[in-house]
């Protein structure tokens, strides 16, 4: 009332107050609501076609766009769209308008809720679209066969008392007329979920080789942050189906906090490790392209020794008798000679080969033993041991993402209450009966049957139809039933036709 | 009163059906081609055959039915659509059992439980609601799924791991509902526009937008002097050939582009002349334009004709590399759904065009339609939100986020926000009718886009679905 007599006095000068209430009328108007929806449509879809940034490598940017068009799309945002400023904003805007509809519609929602309207006047009786007016001869008959009919269709109704009159009332599911500031809350639940992830959550990767163990994740603009506790892999594997598809990838992991193994688990696709908030996936798992073991077939090339197989790591020295001893000097998997060297062309397992180093003590002699033998390079024929390789074992990664998302329990909750508030929505309907003895002008006694749902009014219709029908049945003398028995079994030829 | 129009025009009526039995003539023969190919007689490329069989006789008396109103059709058709969905559950089953997953992990995969629930809905829909005539609809798309089926790859690919999840199956089941409800709503959508008397030329220029569109789309693919690129197949290895990762190699088939070029021509020519008849106010070209639908037809068939002969037999030259390449139908299915949408919206454009009053008998009056369509909406629209919350779930549990913003995520979003804005306006602006149907059918082309669009135009992490 207040607010009102202030706007009176200043009709022409806009003050501050009147302001603010066109501006949440703006907002909680339908009309923003959907243009809204309308931008967020617009610009989400924006970023499906335009290239974004952090996925998109900037030399296929380079190609994709020219140099002006470039500078453009980045000032404005919109080769990050999701990420930019303005987009954030449009959310909050959402957000702002969500809550202003639903704080604007939900006094008169709420009233419908907690005080329902059970005693119909003339007014709410003459404007009320389903109504029937069921002819009585006594008012308290009328009542009587009314309420059985209620129970006839397992409604509770109760006996309305009022000075003048008696009425009675009905209703089902009200609840249902809260049911869209449910799917509202929910939303916004969600949004605000995902407003603490985007503060304080972040992703990155995390690189580990079996028996190593680290705390630095790398993110995704490049630096490393430091977990407080660090993961060590106790093994990885990978299993692959025969045509050579993956099919599983496992990583052993185990969690080491002030020095101590707090937790481990065997972590597979689908099943990430939790510790402290933080999660680590099994993203990927490859190949390093270093080597890992080296089986050899050991021929002497006297003919007193014996062919024997020897197995080397790196930075591991073996054996071969007690003068002669190898050891790996190099490994490049992926191999190409050039003017009398070796270069490595990539790290991946394409061309491997071995520089191995083979030296007897007594006279002092090293020899360059190359696997394969490159010519030029190889000093295979001076080895006193032919060497043959039996089976090479580079080492294995495992890729792990981690993200620390502290907003998803929102995010799941208002998911779950989404999905209530929804099947409220759609299908649970606050259904109110009315029924009041009236007498019309000519005096004659009749009941006044009204009906309201407040979604799905032709079905509702159908039962309202059938509840009246019913008053009229119960208010027959019992004699008269049978007589109606055949009439009442027309309407099920019909159906059986079908 | 049907059959006195139906002797009224006897000539127009037999020509539609015998149209519509050489189009199953054709497609069964493709289907049988397949059969022989594969040799065991219980396999599931054999129940998919049976399945087509009976959907493309439900389908026919479907259409039968709109053509001529004669009841009796109706029982026999839902007869032969139940035949067909427990020939499909079998064949479900069957995929169940041997690839160990519920079939949704590939397009082949999804496109057989896609099949499945719109049969399974449309006898919902005739059963429970009394839309008979849905079917006239609904099965041609599913015949049109089914032979897509057979030309698609259909060997049990075994699943990467992030797809090996029970929240795969989740989402993609929920997916699948929630499209064939969003599919519904479109179809009533329609039929609504039918019964709220808008005019039969509006659809003329839906249907030639729609396929003016599909034909300028496949037009990409034109090569100069007449060429027309399809991807290379590889059928030893039975897969396309990879120039570079995600760099396939097309093939260019001679002179099917002009072909294509000619049918371009021939689809546009109905709405050419439906301007012309607005511009200078003669409906003689209105006409003209019904008849060009007619022409664009046959023309279209023959396109369809020519590039499943083309694509069949023979090796063809590619512009990137030396020698010459087979190729195969399943290398281009978005072509081929696009040259059979095209035929289907066309016939279905006609079977209005001289059977409107028919229809307009048959179908639910418009306030019933109206309330169905928002009903299947206000089914279809629950599905979405749990089908991308078990997406998000799912994703979360695999890569560790729930929303990624990848294009598929987005689009459906989009989805997701365009049947909001329907729900608000019908809620709480009161929208009924043409309005309402207006956004449900556009609310089914986003659909449309972000099942087929995004997955061919846009790349991103859902690249295997």
């Amino acid at each position: 009332m207040h607010f009102l007599e202030v706007r009176k006095t200043n009709v022409m000068v806009p003050s501050p107050r009147s302001i603010i209430r066109d501006t949440w009328k703006t907002m909680s108007s339908i009309k923003t609501g959907v243009i809204l929806i309308i931008l967020v449509v617009i610009f989400s879809a924006a970023g499906t076609v335009i290239l974004q940034r952090p996925m998109t490598e900037p030399d296929d940017m380079a190609r994709a766009y020219s140099p002006g068009m470039l500078r453009l799309l980045d000032a404005t945002g919109l080769t990050d769209v999701y990420h930019a400023r303005w987009f954030l904003a449009l959310m909050t805007l959402v957000s702002f308008s969500i809550i202003a509809a639903s704080l604007e519609r939900f006094p008169n929602a709420w009233r419908y809720f907690a005080r329902p309207h059970k005693s119909p006047d003339e007014g709410f009786r003459r404007v009320l679209p389903i109504q029937a007016h069921v002819p009585i001869t006594d008012e308290e008959q009328g009542l009587g066969a009314a309420e059985r009919a209620f129970h006839h269709m397992h409604l509770r109704s109760e006996r309305i008392v009022r000075p003048d009159r008696f009425s009675l009332f009905a209703e089902r599911n009200r609840i249902s007329e809260m049911a869209v500031y449910i799917v509202h809350a929910s939303l916004l639940l969600i949004f605000l979920g995902a407003i603490v992830d985007g503060l304080y959550g972040w992703r990155g990767f995390l690189m580990l080789t079996p028996g190593s163990a680290s705390n630095q994740v790398e993110m995704k603009n490049g630096t490393n942050r430091a977990l407080p506790f660090s993961i060590q892999c106790n093994g990885t594997g990978e299993e692959t189906y025969t045509d050579g598809t993956p099919k599983r990838w496992w990583s052993k992991l185990a969690v080491v906090d002030n020095g101590r193994e707090v937790s481990s688990k065997e972590i597979v696709v689908n099943d990430p490790l939790v510790y402290r908030g933080v999660r680590f996936y099994q993203a990927s798992y490859g190949r390093t392209g270093k080597l890992d073991r080296l089986v050899l077939n050991a021929i002497p090339r006297n003919a007193n020794g014996q062919a024997h197989e020897i197995s080397l790591s790196p930075n591991q020295i073996v054996s071969l008798d007690a003068d002669t001893k190898v050891q790996v000097a190099e490994f490049i998997p992926d191999f190409v000679v050039q003017d009398g060297h070796v270069y490595a062309r990539s790290n991946d397992m394409v061309n491997p080969a071995v520089h191995l180093i083979v030296t007897s003590e007594q006279n002092n002699k090293v020899v360059n033993f190359w696997l394969p033998e490159i010519p030029g390079i190889a000093e295979n024929a001076a080895s006193p041991y032919i060497l043959e390789p039996k089976d090479l074992k580079t080492g294995v990664f495992t890729g792990l993402e981690v993200s620390h998302e502290p907003g998803q329990w929102a995010v799941w909750a208002g998911v779950v209450l989404m999905a209530i508030g929804l099947t409220f929505v759609f299908y649970v309907v606050h259904v109110r009966y009315w029924v009041v003895p009236v007498q019309d002008a000519r005096g004659n006694l009749a009941l006044w049957v009204g009906g309201s749902a407040n979604r799905n009014r032709d079905a509702f219709e159908q039962t309202f139809k059938r509840f009246v029908e019913q008053i009229e049945k119960e208010l027959k003398p019992k004699f008269e039933e049978a007589a109606d028995k055949p009439a009442a079994a027309l309407p099920k030829t019909t159906t059986a036709g079908r | 009163m049907s059959r006195a129009r139906a002797e009224q025009h006897p000539a127009t009526g037999m020509t539609l059906v015998v149209m519509v039995g050489l189009s199953i003539a054709f497609l069964l023969f493709i289907a049988f081609l397949n059969v022989v190919k594969s040799g065991d007689i219980i396999s599931e490329a054999n129940l998919l055959y049976a399945a087509l069989v009976f959907y493309a006789g439900a389908g026919a008396l479907y259409l039968g039915f709109g053509v001529t109103g004669t009841e009796s059709y109706i029982k026999f058709a839902s007869l032969a659509t139940w035949a067909g969905l427990i020939v499909n559950t079998a064949a479900v089953a069957h995929r169940w059992y041997e690839a160990g997953h519920p079939p949704f992990a590939s397009l082949y995969e999804m496109l057989l439980s896609f099949v499945w629930t719109l049969a399974a809905l449309t006898l919902v829909a005739e059963k429970r609601y009394g839309v008979k005539v849905i079917g006239t609809v609904t099965m041609p798309v599913a015949i049109v799924g089914v032979v897509l089926m057979q030309l698609l790859r259909s060997e049990v690919h075994p699943l990467v791991p992030a797809l090996q999840s029970t929240w795969l199956h989740v989402h993609v089941t929920l997916a699948m509902l929630a499209y064939a409800a969003c599919a519904l709503s479109f179809a009533l959508a329609m039929m609504f526009l039918i019964q709220d008397k808008l005019k039969t030329e509006s659809f003329l220029v839906a249907t030639s937008v729609f396929t003016v569109g599909i034909y300028a789309a496949i037009l990409t693919r034109f090569e100069g002097m007449g060429g027309f690129n399809v991807i290379a197949w590889d059928p030893e290895n039975k897969s396309e050939v990879f120039l570079a990762k995600n760099v396939r190699l097309f093939v260019t088939i001679p002179d099917l582009g002009w072909l294509m070029l000619l049918v371009f021509a021939a689809v546009a020519a109905p709405l050419t002349l439906y301007i012309l008849a607005r511009v200078r106010k003669n409906d003689a070209f209105l006409a003209l334009a019904n008849r060009a639908v007619f022409i664009s037809i046959l023309l279209q068939s023959l396109a369809l004709v020519f590039l499943i002969l083309r694509v069949r037999d023979g090796s063809y030259p590619s512009l990137d590399a030396e020698g010459l390449y087979p190729t195969a139908l399943g290398t281009s299915p978005f072509i081929l759904a696009g040259l059979v949408g095209g035929i289907f919206a066309n016939l279905l454009y006609l079977l209005l065009l001289w059977r409107r009053e028919d229809l307009e008998r048959l179908l639910p009056d418009a306030d019933a339609l109206d309330r169905i369509t928002y009903k299947t909406i206000s089914i279809a629209f629950p599905l979405l939100t749990l089908m991308i919350a078990a997406g998000a779930y799912w994703a979360n549990k695999a890569w560790g986020s729930y929303w990624n913003w990848d294009p598929k995520e987005t689009w459906a979003a989009i989805t997701w926000l365009v049947y909001a804005g329907y729900l608000h306006m019908r809620i709480t602006r009161g929208w009924r009718g043409r309005r309402a149907a207006y956004f449900a059918i556009l609310g089914f082309g986003v659909v449309m886009f972000t099942f087929f669009g995004v997955t061919y135009l846009l790349n991103g992490l859902h690249s295997y679905a």
